[in-house]
């Protein structure tokens, strides 16, 4: 489509600017000097534009994504109470360069996806872009390399200067209207088009860094050196200051948080930005960190650029603009140099790793950080730790899970916390999850009677696919809290209406020490059951208590199963348990015959969004909130964070 | 409803200033007395009690009756909370621990004769938990208003206070301040504990460190950094000491 083009003079356009700021309808925004760098600020006058800058220290996605966010307001003495805040302030942002523009719209694509982030999309509806060609170039800018340098799209209006005139490129109907109402334009003239070319080739030999491969071959560079030894090298100097994310206009995960006023009578749960290369990051509720080692969440912030999110969504997520490299004080973060420096060795692994990436159907609408009031029934303890909860909603309708899916429970106060769902699927509103007291929420919800109220998201993420399994052997192997999903896909498939589609069902389970053994009516029901083998084992047992079953790990169970009833190839075996599991069943469910592709896991990571939205829960490219937590042991192999 | 807690907020060898902080809550003071009993302010209230839930204490440790006294306190109280940097990492106070108590008094106080007066009878700085079990940490010099409020919030509500992990860098970068480094000042924000909102780089001043480092001054990371800024270790040592004298890293769990 052949945009309009129009031009302004420069006293004109300083006019307009000022006219914006008068009609009171805007927040009008600008680029304007800090010290000796620039900052997107109010502005009181057109005076204050300095749309000759480089580059802004933080990017405009602050207008977006600001730093800090109240999601919503809640009250801690009312039973349920809570009101989303969602911002109203029309803006107009002038001096916004292509690279942020591009990364805005890279921005839309993860925010404005099947399961829409309401308040990004707000903002995004409510402002008007103004961008403007680069003048000057900021010394670690390599836009030129990553093609971000100019852009024909994402803008309202964009300006070019081309001398004692701007020329303005009328990007949306709201743009034009803005200059209908508000500014004198001339149509363009050849030579002004010509002007505008000119303007944007000028610019392109002030840049001094340039990356030495195409776009397209980041990918491919970066996989066949996951392993490489550059990682650590860097990583050692890294201050783990997550400087890099912070000013990157194309990170984008937070986290969210509950604050309360002082008098305890009311809170906001608020986001804030948070950065992958810090390390609580990915720390779970009961202490455990995925990424530990600083080598891993530096290598992990380069592939998510430059591998994961191209697998993803087709387009490097990084747009040149140099702010990291500026920013790092080991100047480790630039990836022109990574890049670079990474483009001059021979691969050293050349593994063709694809990273999965399954998207499964959205089941909830709306306001995806809003949790629905619903209300403890019962709560049964099954030792000091673990308590089962029977939860309904409030609004009795179905919860409509899968097995393996999960909820996210609130606590006003005190946050929210992912649970599976350990209730087999059925059209009724009253679900079950079991608690163990290891965090603030977990702890909290203990402390709750029956007749208390929670919050509830979901059912979230990716359960498993049970159709999928007619006609097949089924073996399921728990560990420890892994019980919880797996009840729900065992009381599914036991189920009178379900249990002839499939065959033999074997059912292994371990705990660490007699009393951590949960569900045990169930394990009793099921192994009075024809066709279904059952069997237990605890790790160990103190002297006070009081077992006759079998003592060792879970793998001491598989010598157990009646090898003859097995045809391996026939057999789908699902896996849930602690992290360190996983390991060692899968060797033992190779051994009896099993393919890889017949095997499923559910994993567990800091599901804190639940809307694979907040960054928190990635395994290598893989959002476990939404991909999983149930994948295919087959493909998840692949991954090298996964296990 | 349930009986209040009774708190009372105590002070050794410090400014007060921290106890300014709680004061200086203005209005929210009341919203602090509808969840809470103050028994005992010497900043702001003549009333004193002896007993008492809480203890929020600030200060540093300098003498056997310093000792005494915070025993006494620790036996009395079921929760002890550690005002400031003197209280959680004996802060400036420490500075002094770089000479013997001898040396000090007698550059101080010369000839004076100081023999018998308990007052004048100081060990090496400690910081409260050298001498007892500390429950909560609130960090800085003085204290941050809002870390205040959460952490007493997070204990009214019986959950784990919130308290970063992760360099005042963060905070820092989400205000949009130019870096001291890129300002030619020397900072100790990438080493530093955040939660202060970054207060001293965005109004210009280079982090001294007072809520504690998270990182060893003498990690390849810093020595990197110094050397790429033309900074000696000397240079870093210095400025650590003005908090965190004799201090290793924070850990984790503190």
């Amino acid at each position: 489509m052949k945009q309009l083009i129009k031009t302004i003079t420069k006293k004109d356009f300083s006019t307009f600017v000022n006219m914006l700021i008068k009609d009171g309808s805007y927040d009008v925004v600008g680029v304007q000097a800090k010290g000796k760098r620039y900052v997107f600020d109010l502005l009181e006058s057109a005076e204050e534009l300095r749309l000759d800058y480089d580059v802004t220290i933080l990017p405009p996605k602050k207008y977006f994504l600001p730093q800090y966010e109240m999601l919503l307001k809640f009250s801690l003495q009312k039973p349920f109470e809570r009101k989303e805040t969602i911002a109203d302030i029309p803006r107009i942002i002038i001096g916004v360069h292509p690279y942020d523009i591009i990364a805005l719209q890279q921005t839309d694509r993860h925010y404005l996806d099947q399961q829409q982030d309401t308040f990004y999309k707000k903002r995004r509806e409510n402002t008007i872009i103004i961008g403007i060609d680069i003048q000057n170039v900021s010394e670690r800018s390599f836009a030129a390399s990553m093609k971000t340098n100019t852009t024909e799209s994402g803008f309202d209006l964009l300006l070019t200067d081309i001398g004692s005139t701007y020329a303005v490129t009328i990007g949306s109907e709201k743009g034009n209207n803005l200059l209908k109402k508000y500014a004198t334009m001339k149509d363009a003239s050849s030579t002004d088009l010509n002007k505008i070319k000119a303007a944007r080739i000028a610019v392109l030999k002030e840049y001094k860094q340039k990356v030495k491969i195409e776009k397209k071959d980041w990918s491919p560079l970066l996989v066949a050196n996951y392993n490489h030894a550059i990682w650590e090298e860097h990583a050692d100097v890294c201050m783990e200051c997550s400087s890099c994310t912070m000013v990157c206009p194309t990170c984008f995960c937070y986290d969210v948080k509950d604050e309360v006023s002082l008098n305890l009578q009311q809170g906001n749960r608020t986001r804030t930005w948070d950065g992958c290369m810090l390390k609580d990051f990915t720390k779970v509720g009961s202490g455990e960190v995925f990424r530990d080692e600083v080598k891993e969440r530096y290598r992990h912030r380069f592939f998510r650029k430059g591998n994961y999110l191209p697998e993803r969504y087709g387009f490097v997520a990084c747009v040149g603009c140099g702010r990291c490299g500026s920013a790092c004080l080991p100047d480790i973060a630039d990836p022109c140099n990574l890049i670079n420096e990474l483009a001059h060795f021979t691969s050293e692994d050349d593994t063709d790793r694809y990273f999965i990436k399954e998207e499964n159907e959205v089941l909830e609408k709306g306001i995806i950080h809003v949790p629905r009031s619903a209300t403890i029934k019962k709560i049964t303890p099954f030792n000091e730790l673990d308590s089962l909860f029977e939860i309904e909603l409030d609004d009795k309708k179905p919860l409509g899970h899968k097995p393996g899916q999960f909820v996210e429970v609130s606590v006003f106060g005190y946050g929210e916390a992912p649970f599976g769902i350990s209730t087999p699927p059925g059209n009724t509103p009253i679900f079950e999850i079991m608690v163990r007291q290891v965090g603030n929420v977990t702890k909290k919800l203990c402390a709750l009677q029956p007749g208390d109220k929670v919050g509830i998201r979901g059912p979230l993420g990716n359960g498993f696919d049970v159709k999928s399994f007619e006609g097949k052997t089924l073996l399921f192997t728990s560990g420890g809290t892994g019980m919880v999903p797996m009840r729900s896909i065992i009381n599914h498939v036991l189920d009178s209406k379900q249990r002839d589609k499939f065959k033999e069902i074997i059912i292994l389970y371990g705990a660490k020490r007699p009393k951590e053994i949960t569900f045990m009516d169930d394990v009793d029901r099921w192994k009075k059951i024809h066709n279904v083998q059952c069997e237990l084992t605890v790790d160990r047992c103190e002297a006070s208590e009081c077992w006759g079953g079998c003592t060792g790990l879970i793998t001491t169970l598989f010598p157990k199963i009646q090898a003859d009833k097995l045809d391996s190839k026939n057999t789908i075996a699902v896996v849930i348990g602690p992290p360190v599991m996983y390991k060692y069943v899968i060797k033992c469910l190779q051994t009896l015959g099993i393919p890889d592709d017949n095997i499923y896991v559910s994993l567990e990571r800091r599901m804190k969004c639940g809307v694979a939205k907040c960054g928190h829960c990635q395994i290598n490219g893989i959002y476990v909130c939404k991909e999983g937590p149930v994948f295919n042991y087959g493909k998840l192999k692949q991954l090298p964070e996964a296990f | 409803m349930k009986q209040k807690p009774r708190v009372a907020v105590f002070d050794f060898a410090d400014c007060e200033g921290c106890e300014l902080e709680i004061a200086d809550l203005e209005e929210e003071i009341l919203d602090l007395i509808e969840i809470a009993d103050i028994v005992s302010f010497r900043e702001v209230m003549k009333e004193h009690s002896d007993s008492y839930d809480i203890a929020i204490v600030e200060g540093s440790i300098m003498r056997p009756m310093d000792e005494k006294r915070l025993r006494s306190i620790r036996s009395r109280a079921k929760i002890l909370i550690a005002l400031g940097a003197c209280a959680t990492m004996g802060g400036v106070n420490k500075i002094r621990n770089q000479w013997m108590p001898d040396e000090v008094k007698n550059e101080v106080y010369g000839t004076a004769n100081l023999k018998g007066n308990e007052l004048f009878d100081v060990f090496q700085t400690k910081a409260l938990n050298e001498v007892v079990p500390v429950d909560y940490y609130i960090y800085g010099c003085p204290i941050d208003r809002d870390e205040f409020k959460s952490v007493i919030t997070a204990i009214a509500l019986g959950k784990k206070p919130d308290i970063p992990r992760y360099p005042v860098c963060v905070e820092c970068k989400k205000n949009e301040n130019i870096c001291q480094f890129e300002l030619g000042a020397f900072c100790l924000g990438p080493i530093t504990r955040a939660g202060c909102k970054a207060i001293c780089p965005t109004h210009n001043s280079p982090c001294e460190g007072c809520r504690g480092l998270i990182k060893k001054a003498d990690t390849e990371c810093v020595k990197e950094v110094l050397e790429r800024y033309k900074l000696s270790y000397e240079d870093i040592r210095r400025r650590c000491t003005m908090y965190n004298y004799g201090r290793k890293e924070c850990s984790y769990d503190e």
